[in-house]
């Protein structure tokens, strides 16, 4: 384990020194991040990197395979485009969460802001608080759960991919195009496994999912991202 | 991009300082200018003017005493080439609009702020800036707005800086992040109104017209905003400040961003970001103002 203490040092600075470290670490301790913006982005690796504190906007943009663990918050577009491995949040995120994300997985155990999953095309998004409104705006495809309250206008636009959610209310606040069913078995098991392997303490059976209302009027004809494993190093 | 803070706080004993290290925590949304609004607990009608050079004092002092006695004069340079000039006045309250339009029918001095509880500190430069230069006293204030700019509609000049206040309403004073896309249509109707505009910032039309609704149409500040929000158009979020009111204002479509936090019910905070909360309240979870969505808190 290696400990990187980053006073004094600019984003760039800090990226450069992350894919130096990816190379051979298994585990990188950050510590005094002071809210640094563009934390861990395109990083591509296999390690497990803990931060002791809060990092700024962009955190873990295009992140492509290793495991990062923020103990505070982390600003706005946490987890943008993001490619595969995972985030994991101790506290609260800003808005847009995961958004275009393509891959791997994003708990957040505290709160989000608006607009969580805007235009996600595939993983999963775990928020354990509560969201603001559009709440999987446009998705593609993908997973969203959300365990706490919802904003206005729930998947919105959505083409494709699933929200679950909790909140009794939710007939409410669902956005166009989008419809209520009932989680399947499949499903249930799905997320159950989730959340067994982040910690979270959370029945299943109360959870309902919403999709896109697709009415057959439209041929929808989805864009299927082809994504190759960027080489590593 | 720049960026919003503001506070209410019945406990602060500097308010003026907190107000400072919200806006420090917002450098990163520009460092053109930065500047605060304070309303401070005092008595006495107090003056802040910029003057481009100091020569012009004597202009100013000589058109100020038509209207007031002049006492506890301070004078310093700022950050720029600009002077300041700061002076506690002895006048009639209804003559501060006249002695407004005087000293800015004055090409080389800008009112800053005129009234009874307002100060407005603005000046070019970061937040650190400001608090180094204009050795803002500690003065037990209720409540105050401030701003730090990345300009985009207009010059880099002080006068163009946030807060902006109106003649017409002394004691309002307002500071927008974004970008008011009907400003010459709006500044044509309000100057077809009689209003005269003192710079070329799209802001400063938002002073004129929501203190236009409360002073001359008789609404509240609420109603103001009401209005503001029907009216303006592009992108926007406002904090207007009163002598007794923080109102908040964000467009429909919800572009700028605007938390708000309540604290027991004697801390208000507001700013455009999070971080900017943290110097007063450290990790708390501030609430989304929503789109189209109108605010008023009483201090």
């Amino acid at each position: 384990m290696v400990r990187l203490d980053l006073t004094g040092m600019a984003s760039r600075e800090i990226n450069r020194k992350l894919k130096e470290l990816i190379k051979t670490e298994d585990e990188i301790e950050v510590v005094h991040s002071h809210s640094v913006h563009n934390f861990a982005t395109a990083l591509i690796g296999n390690g497990k990197i803990t931060v002791d504190g809060s990092t700024g906007f962009y955190t873990g943009g295009f992140l492509e395979g290793p495991s990062l663990v923020v103990k505070g918050n982390t600003g706005w577009y946490t987890g943008d485009n993001m490619m595969d491995g995972e985030i994991i949040v101790e506290m609260n995120t800003g808005s847009n969460v995961a958004p275009s994300m393509l891959g791997g997985t994003i708990v957040v155990k505290g709160n989000s802001g608006s607009r969580a999953g805007w235009g996600m095309k595939g993983g999963t998004l775990i928020v354990c608080g509560n969201v603001g409104r559009w709440t999987g705006k446009m998705t593609l495809g993908g997973r969203i759960i959300i365990l706490g309250e919802v904003g206005e206008g729930i998947g919105e636009s959505m083409y494709n991919g699933i929200i679950h959610v909790l909140d009794e209310a939710v007939e409410e606040k669902l956005g166009g195009n989008t419809r209520i069913i009932p989680i399947d078995d499949n499903e249930k098991a799905e997320v159950e496994k989730l959340f067994q392997k982040y910690g979270i303490d959370q029945g299943v059976d109360a959870f309902k999912s919403i999709v896109p209302n697709v009415l057959g009027r439209h041929e929808y004809v989805l864009f299927k991202p082809t994504h190759k494993k960027g080489r590593q190093g | 991009m720049c960026g919003v803070a503001g506070i209410i706080s019945k406990e602060s004993a500097d308010l003026g300082n907190d107000l400072i290290n919200m806006l420090k925590e917002l450098l990163h949304r520009g460092k053109d200018s930065t500047g605060v609004a304070l309303y401070e607990e005092r008595e006495d009608i107090q003056v802040r003017v910029a003057v481009s050079d100091v020569r012009y004092k004597e202009d100013l002092e000589e058109i100020i005493r038509k209207h007031a006695s002049i006492s506890g004069v301070r004078t310093y340079q700022g950050e720029g080439i600009f002077s300041f000039y700061e002076a506690s006045l002895g006048m009639a309250p209804e003559r501060i609009a006249q002695l407004n339009w005087d000293i800015d029918s004055h090409p080389e001095l800008c009112v800053h702020s005129l009234g009874r509880r307002i100060k407005v500190y603005k000046d070019q430069g970061s937040a650190e800036d400001l608090q180094f230069n204009h050795a803002i006293p500690s003065v037990k204030a209720t409540h105050g707005i401030g701003h730090v700019r990345l300009a985009t509609e207009s010059i880099e000049n002080i006068n163009f800086a946030h807060p902006f206040v109106s003649y017409l309403y002394p004691e309002l004073a307002i500071v927008h992040n974004g970008q008011f896309t009907n400003y010459f249509n709006m500044r044509r109707k309000l100057e077809n109104l009689g209003i005269r505009f003192k710079t070329n910032n799209d802001s400063e039309m938002a002073a004129h017209f929501l203190a236009y609704q409360m002073k001359e149409k008789g609404k509240d500040l609420e109603e103001a905003l009401y209005e503001g929000l029907e009216t303006f158009d592009g992108v926007f979020t406002l904090l207007v400040s009163t002598e007794n009111q923080i109102g908040a204002l964000r467009d429909k479509l919800g572009i700028k961003p605007m938390l708000y936090f309540e604290q027991d019910g004697h801390t208000v905070l507001f700013g455009s970001e999070q971080i900017c909360l943290t110097p007063i309240v450290s990790d708390v979870y501030a609430s989304e103002m929503d789109p189209g969505g109108v605010m008023t808190w009483s201090v």
